[in-house]
């Protein structure tokens, strides 16, 4: 017996299905995590009513959203950008924190007014970034080696790091039972009328329209584009593919350090760093920039989205949900994202079955 | 005298990381066992945390009193995980990297939040030492690679003889080294290339899972959260390490597991540098296990580059590559 369907490959694949493809493939990936709650006795029902109640039914739950989302839209921007190539960038987690760790190095350390040394900081997070990169960057371009294992390992070590200066060498010793490192003062301003959100909101709405109108207009952007539609092509066409790959992870790596020193001065509570600095912003990002399909309008979209789930799961933490559960539901929605964008390339087509019966009637004849 | 106490410090290193390391061996022989037939499961950590969580709930909630069993438990509920993971990948041919990544996620996810209440409570039914013989428990250098328990036994000789036997020495085994490699090859003659994949899509999970459920039976023995502590992807890691062969896969992981056991032990006996005292010493060798595994990746495409060997990874060909009959 064989299956009467098979897959046969679309020829061709317009951008709108495959976003229509991907984004019914996170809410069926939704649905099924509501029925896993409710296996597990929670009623999804009532927990997406509390958890709109949560975001929506006060100021604080909007603010609590945004301040969520500048990390994880940080991170998102920079996954995109390298998604743009094809090439996986799963070590935003570490970048980011390099971000913070080398902006918390200036911070404590250096002695300057707090406009400057907030200028400072932002440099030196965003070229510590780039630095956490550089070894997968150059072992992808120039020896082939890829990039997903390479860049995942270093956000061990960039955790080990963090724990060793919040634990260790930086560490606050005002008490005994700190586990951070000392604070930094300078911070940035809060948006004017909001109680929580400070102005490094409007960092990754920039940078997502500035990178938006260089791969709609600009010959960079098209050289990356055509990278990640064929690099032979691209080489061909005298494109040097290895010096670009270089270029886009480095800028995707400081994208997400200039993140990790949003996070160090404009969160709230956020101002010391320790081994929970990081609450895994880098993997949300890089669901975001899966759900989005690397578009940068998409990133910001998908980015609130994603940190509105990510809020309800802290804010309901007494309430049956937790961040955990909300692991999981990541976990699920994923493949949903990855089955919808495989569905999308191809279409189920009847296979034709040889009829069985003729040669029997010949026979009989 | 000062010979002697290097001596019992290396012995106890050792005694201490084969266990340690056996961890390490079962996923990254899982992970082997999935790459082999060309699936990349990037999912190690989420199949180790479902893997530990079940054989706790086992052992604690459904009073299974055999540790065997309850590993069994483990790995069955981490095979059922991978067998969504092999129905997304190989049979709806989804995207390896991002399924592997939600299992992971997923996995991490779904075990913390079953073993949340459960934390600190021990284990009873741990896997106990066998005793080898006295002709290995008077020899202290003997004794501490020897007197150790089944599965370590399990790990690092049986399971990768077996593997490498049926991989190496059957017909069956070129069929499935010929899946991971050429599947188009695979399937000219005749092979049931998705079923193949599939089939040791799930076996490499359940092994995976028994990963897990050993760090919780024998090697913690209670449950934590983020149980898994980044063995999975250093799992992952010694599978390039090894080039895919069983038995380097065990030489690879046992000399991770020896560096990640390497700061508690630096921790413990005070060791230190003329620069850097006992902890900041531990806190410096906690990265040694990542940035070596980073060199060992990196060592063998940079010779290729630099030198005349032509191939620079010995990776199956086919490796995270869907395989459509109509594309061959």
């Amino acid at each position: 017996m064989s299956i009467p369907f098979r897959f046969a490959r679309r020829l061709e694949v317009n951008t709108k299905r495959s976003t229509s493809y991907r984004i019914s493939g996170a809410i069926a990936g939704l649905f099924l995590s509501g029925l896993l709650l409710l296996i597990t006795s929670r009623n999804p029902i009532r927990l997406l009513g509390q958890s709109l109640d949560a975001i929506f039914g006060s100021q604080r739950g909007i603010e609590g959203v945004m301040v969520q989302s500048i990390p994880i839209l940080m991170c998102a921007i920079g996954v995109a950008l390298s998604l743009r190539m094809k090439v996986w960038n799963i070590g935003s987690d570490g970048q980011f924190l390099m971000g913070a760790f080398a902006a918390v190095g200036v911070g404590i350390k250096v002695d300057a007014p707090h406009w400057l040394l907030i200028i400072l900081m932002a440099l030196a997070a965003s070229i510590a970034g780039a630095a956490w990169i550089l070894v997968p960057a150059l072992a992808r371009a120039y020896w082939g080696v890829n990039e997903i294992i390479t860049t995942l390992l270093l956000n061990f070590v960039a955790l080990q790091l963090v724990l060793w200066s919040a634990l260790g060498f930086w560490r606050d010793k005002k008490s005994q039972v700190t586990q951070s490192t000392e604070s930094v003062d300078a911070v940035l301003p809060r948006f004017p009328g909001l109680n929580s959100v400070s102005i490094a909101f409007i960092a990754p709405l920039l940078l997502a329209v500035v990178l938006w109108f260089v791969f709609r207009s600009t010959r960079v952007g098209y050289e990356i584009d055509m990278i990640g539609g064929n690099a032979n092509a691209a080489s061909f066409a005298g494109i040097n593919v290895p010096r670009r790959i270089v270029t886009v992870m480095l800028l995707t790596g400081a994208i997400a350090g200039f993140g990790g020193m949003l996070q160090l001065t404009g969160a709230p509570g956020a101002q010391a760093l320790s081994g929970g600095f990081s609450n895994r912003f880098g993997l949300s990002g890089f669901i975001v920039a899966a759900l989005a399909g690397a578009s940068f309008a998409g990133v910001l979209v998908a980015g609130l989205f994603i940190s509105a789930m990510f809020y309800a799961g802290i804010a309901l933490q007494t309430k049956g949900l937790s961040v955990y559960i909300i692991f999981g539901v990541y976990g699920v929605v994923l493949v949903g994202i990855a089955v919808g964008e495989t569905m999308a390339r191809f279409r189920l087509a009847r296979v034709e079955q040889p009829a069985v019966t003729a040669p029997a009637a010949e026979v009989s004849a | 005298m000062m010979f002697a106490i290097i001596d019992n410090a290396f012995l106890s290193i050792v005694a201490a990381a084969i266990p340690a390391s056996a961890v390490i061996v079962l996923a990254a022989t899982g992970a082997m066992l999935n790459e082999r037939v060309g699936v990349l499961n990037l999912g190690q950590e989420g199949l180790i945390g479902v893997g530990a969580v079940f054989a706790v709930i086992a052992s604690l909630q459904w009073n299974v009193s055999s540790p065997w069993l309850a590993m069994l438990i483990g790995m069955f509920a981490a095979a059922v995980i991978g067998s969504i993971f092999a129905f997304a990948t190989v049979v709806i041919r989804a995207n390896q990297v991002l399924v592997g990544l939600a299992l992971a996620l997923g996995g991490v996810g779904l075990s913390n939040q079953l073993g949340n209440g459960r934390t600190g409570s021990p284990i009873p039914s741990v896997f106990k030492k066998i005793d080898p013989g006295s002709a290995f428990t008077k020899n202290q250098f003997l004794e501490s690679f020897f007197h150790q328990d089944p599965i370590v036994y399990i790990a690092y000789l049986i399971l990768p003889a077996i593997i490498w036997f049926v991989l190496y020495r059957t017909r069956h085994g070129l069929l499935v080294r010929a899946v991971g490699e050429s599947p188009g090859a695979a399937d000219a003659v005749g092979s049931n290339v998705l079923g193949i994949r599939f089939a040791y899509t799930v076996l490499g999970t359940a092994i995976s899972g028994a990963a897990g459920a050993y760090m919780v039976l024998t090697i913690t023995p209670t449950w934590s959260a983020d149980i898994a502590r980044g063995r999975g992807w250093v799992a992952l890691a010694v599978v390039i390490f090894a080039a895919w062969k069983p038995f380097r896969v065990v030489a690879g992981a046992l000399l991770f597991g020896a560096m990640i056991s390497l700061d508690t032990t630096t921790q413990a006996r005070g060791w230190k540098l003329p620069f850097l005292d006992a902890i900041n010493l531990s806190f410096l060798l906690s990265m040694l296990p990542y940035v070596v595994t980073l060199v060992a990746i990196l060592a063998p495409a940079g010779a290729a580059k630099l030198g005349r060997k032509t191939r620079a990874s010995d990776a199956p060909a086919a490796l995270a590559t869907p395989y459509f009959r109509e594309e061959r």
